[in-house]
């Protein structure tokens, strides 16, 4: 019954460290503070950056503080507070962090026990638990929060499910969604959500929080994971896990050679990824190749390098999106990596044979930079 | 924390407690039983995070604080005991040691400060009834209570301080209001001391039926305690407290008529067995059954295209115009099954209006009942 990050500290549940986005919490603070709270929030933003991180922020900081009595004292009435910041000791923090809070329910994908991964999507049925929640009064006299954890998992009719009590919301709910792409969320309840959106971390802040969450790490390769995650602590930590930054080394020694690919180091690089045949590596592995062409593609449009990941990596770049191929490459390399994520893609809903779709995207490449 | 207790006791709170924590339980804390030892007592704590229910039962303890620890679990290595044996739970860090005779177990907890709060804050209003009263109020509404999700206010039995009409005077009373749009029950009592201010709320069914079967056991005297958003039930040594339904209870009032004038009196026994008895021909979606009345006469009939059709007559006592009017079986039978007396009173007024039904002797129960067109 247990879902891997039931023992992490770093889940956002128990997480309250947070940094660079000041703005949105100072936005949930300010309209806490007038009085007159909205009760749905569309947490927007690339994954990994912080928007659950936030969304129990707030959780904890409302159960924590809207309880308390806000009548006026005798010096006049307390003054507002300045911070969404609670102490992780506060009761209220420890048992939103054990899920043991009467008054906060969380949505999110269910672990899947046979498979060993979350589902793909967020049931229809968890997200029907919402509305039982809020109709029943709070368990410790305050507010009630729903913490939705990837809402644009939800499939039409949970959302469907979901619009209902945002039509009427009963008053102390609060109703928080995180989501990566709001183009997912059905205008309705778009219209009906105050939208916060995210920006990805700086390069310089996903380094010191690599630094806290994986203090082993050394710093160049921190720099590095942080470039590869483009902003993202969460990826960047995944990556990290999945030995992304090797991977990403031995995907570009394959690629070196470009434009001709060494076949036979080809099938050992795909037999390497994808021995264990683990979910991680996987998706890693996709993630990154797509990620790169995505960079080729870019540096072809704008003329320009980006900084370099790992060393060696801008002749390869150059080569291949330089200014004597500019014609030609720009196009061909939008149309490659739409191909293979399309392919990725397809791979995960048909169950394709995964060794068959890498060797494909790697020939695709191949023949793209001839 | 460490405790001698004798095992029957040990077993007979955590079989209260327990039945409260669900046995798959996606959060760890949740099937946690929480042990709190002071003052000669271990209190007992199980929650669902929607209800609580502490028991505390006397205990020697050797050194006083707190643990949690697996209800269920525990409760099966408690039956498990052999009869009148001691046990002795004894917790130090993360790990509750439980020794009896020459059995031990170590248990794994989890902190008690990651445990539900559901039992602080002052309730605002507090009042005692018997258990015989708390169990008629119970008994004579629940089966009103809807379980369809749209109408959330109606999932539960709302209680409220009302005035009633005897002998020409108000009456202070004490009411349970339970209806699912088609049939509804009020049960009314004396207004006891202190609740006279009390909000009206409406308490869940799964905290309903969790109370009626503490009932069976309490002793006579129950306090209930109540604010805007919670209740709190105080058997002797066992407390539940529950949130409520956070909802607007409609003006129940309106759909009682005032102007029925057909009145039918009969056996509520015979009544009921005779309605059964039709019932079995009509209809499994409908289950709908026709009263024909005439001059002390009801005929009660029931048609299906499948089964066939069935009458049965019965002598009443009945004097108005003659009527024709469908009810559905299974809930005349919930209402009647009801009346306690010889009596049952149905008072009419034409085949398309809400009947009301009361028991002869016994003016403090009131049913309603909408007729269905056969």
């Amino acid at each position: 019954m247990t879902a891997p990050d039931d023992d992490n500290p770093f889940a956002p549940r128990r997480n309250t460290h947070l940094v660079g986005h000041e703005k949105a919490e100072r936005l949930l603070l300010d309209s806490w503070n007038s009085g007159r709270m909205h009760h749905a929030w569309l947490i927007a933003g690339p994954p990994g950056i912080g928007k659950a991180t936030l969304a129990y922020r707030m959780a904890r900081f409302v159960l924590a503080k809207g309880g308390e009595d806000q009548g006026a004292g005798l010096f006049g009435a307390p003054p507002p507070p300045e911070s969404l910041s609670v102490d992780p000791e506060h009761p209220a923090a420890r048992r939103i962090a054990s899920s043991g809070h009467a008054d906060l329910l969380t949505i999110q994908r269910t672990w899947d026990e046979k498979r060993k991964r979350f589902k793909r999507d967020l049931p229809v049925d968890e997200v029907r638990r919402i509305a039982p929640f809020l109709r029943l009064t709070a368990a410790e006299g305050g507010w009630r929060v729903v913490v939705v954890d990837g809402a644009d998992q939800m499939n039409p009719s949970g959302q469907n499910a979901l619009l209902k009590i945002l039509e009427e919301p009963p008053p102390k709910a609060l109703i928080l969604m995180a989501v990566d792409n709001v183009g997912a969320i059905l205008p309705t309840i778009r219209s009906r959500s105050r939208k916060l959106h995210l920006e990805p971390l700086s390069e310089a802040a996903v380094v010191n929080l690599l630094g806290r969450y994986a203090p082993d790490l050394d710093r160049g390769d921190a720099v590095a994971l942080a470039r590869l995650s483009e902003g993202s602590i969460g990826r960047a930590l995944e990556l990290h896990q999945a030995g992304g930054l090797d991977l990403y080394r031995a995907m570009l020694g394959l690629l070196e050679g470009m434009p001709r690919l060494d076949i036979l180091a080809a099938y050992k690089f795909i037999d390497d990824v994808l021995r264990g045949n683990d979910e991680a590596s996987w998706s890693a592995v996709t993630e990154l190749l797509g990620w790169w062409l995505q960079r080729l593609a870019r540096a072809s449009a704008r003329q320009e390098l980006p900084p370099e990941v790992v060393a060696g990596e801008g002749p390869l770049l150059a080569r291949l999106a330089g200014p004597d191929r500019r014609e030609r490459s720009l196009d061909r390399w939008v149309e490659v990596w739409e191909n293979t994520t399309r392919l990725f893609a397809r791979a995960d809903s048909a169950n394709l044979d995964r060794r068959q779709v890498l060797l494909n995207a790697l020939l695709s490449i191949e023949e793209a930079a001839a | 924390m460490k405790i001698t207790i004798e095992r029957a006791a040990l077993l007979r709170s955590l079989g209260h407690v327990q039945s409260v924590v669900e046995r798959r339980n996606t959060i760890p804390i949740l099937s946690n039983v929480l042990l709190r030892a002071e003052n000669g007592e271990l209190a007992l704590t199980a929650t669902d995070m929607d209800l609580e229910i502490v028991e505390s039962v006397p205990a020697e303890i050797a050194r006083p604080g707190s643990a949690t620890a697996p209800a269920h679990t525990l409760y099966d290595i408690a039956r498990k005991l052999p009869d009148g044996s001691q046990v002795e739970l004894d917790a130090t860090g993360d790990l509750l040691t439980l020794r009896s005779g020459r059995s031990q177990f170590k248990l794994g907890t989890l902190p008690v400060e990651d445990f539900p709060a559901m039992s602080g804050g002052d309730m605002g209003h507090r009042f005692a009834l018997s258990a015989a009263d708390l169990k008629m109020l119970i008994d004579r509404t629940k089966f009103a209570i809807s379980t369809e999700e749209t109408r959330y206010y109606l999932n539960g039995i709302y209680v409220h301080a009302s005035k009633t009409k005897a002998g020409g005077a108000d009456v202070p009373v004490l009411r349970a209001v339970a209806t699912d749009g088609h049939r509804l029950a009020r049960v009314e009592m004396p207004l006891p001391d202190g609740a006279s201010g009390i909000p009206g709320v409406i308490v869940p069914r799964k905290t309903v039926l969790e109370v009626r079967k503490l009932l069976d056991e309490a002793a006579d005297r129950i306090e209930v305690q109540l604010s805007e958003t919670k209740v709190r039930f105080t058997f002797d040594s066992i407390t539940l407290t529950s949130k409520l339904i956070d909802g607007t209870f409609p003006d129940y009032e309106r759909v009682i008529p005032t102007g029925n004038d057909k009145v039918m009196e009969v056996d509520p026994k015979l009544f009921a067995a005779a309605v059964d008895r039709v019932a079995t021909i009509s209809t499994e979606k409908s289950r709908a059954v026709k009263l024909s009345l005439d001059r002390n006469v009801l005929t009660l009939s029931a048609n299906s295209p499948e089964a066939g059709s069935a009458t049965e007559e019965l002598e009443v006592s009945y004097g108005a115009a003659a009527l024709e009017i469908g009810f559905n079986s299974r809930y005349l039978l919930d209402i009647t099954q009801q009346i306690e007396g010889d009596g049952a009173r149905f008072t009419m007024a034409d085949a398309g209006s809400p009947t009301i039904v009361r028991d002869v002797a016994d003016g403090s129960a009131l049913y309603v009942l909408m007729p269905m067109r056969v």
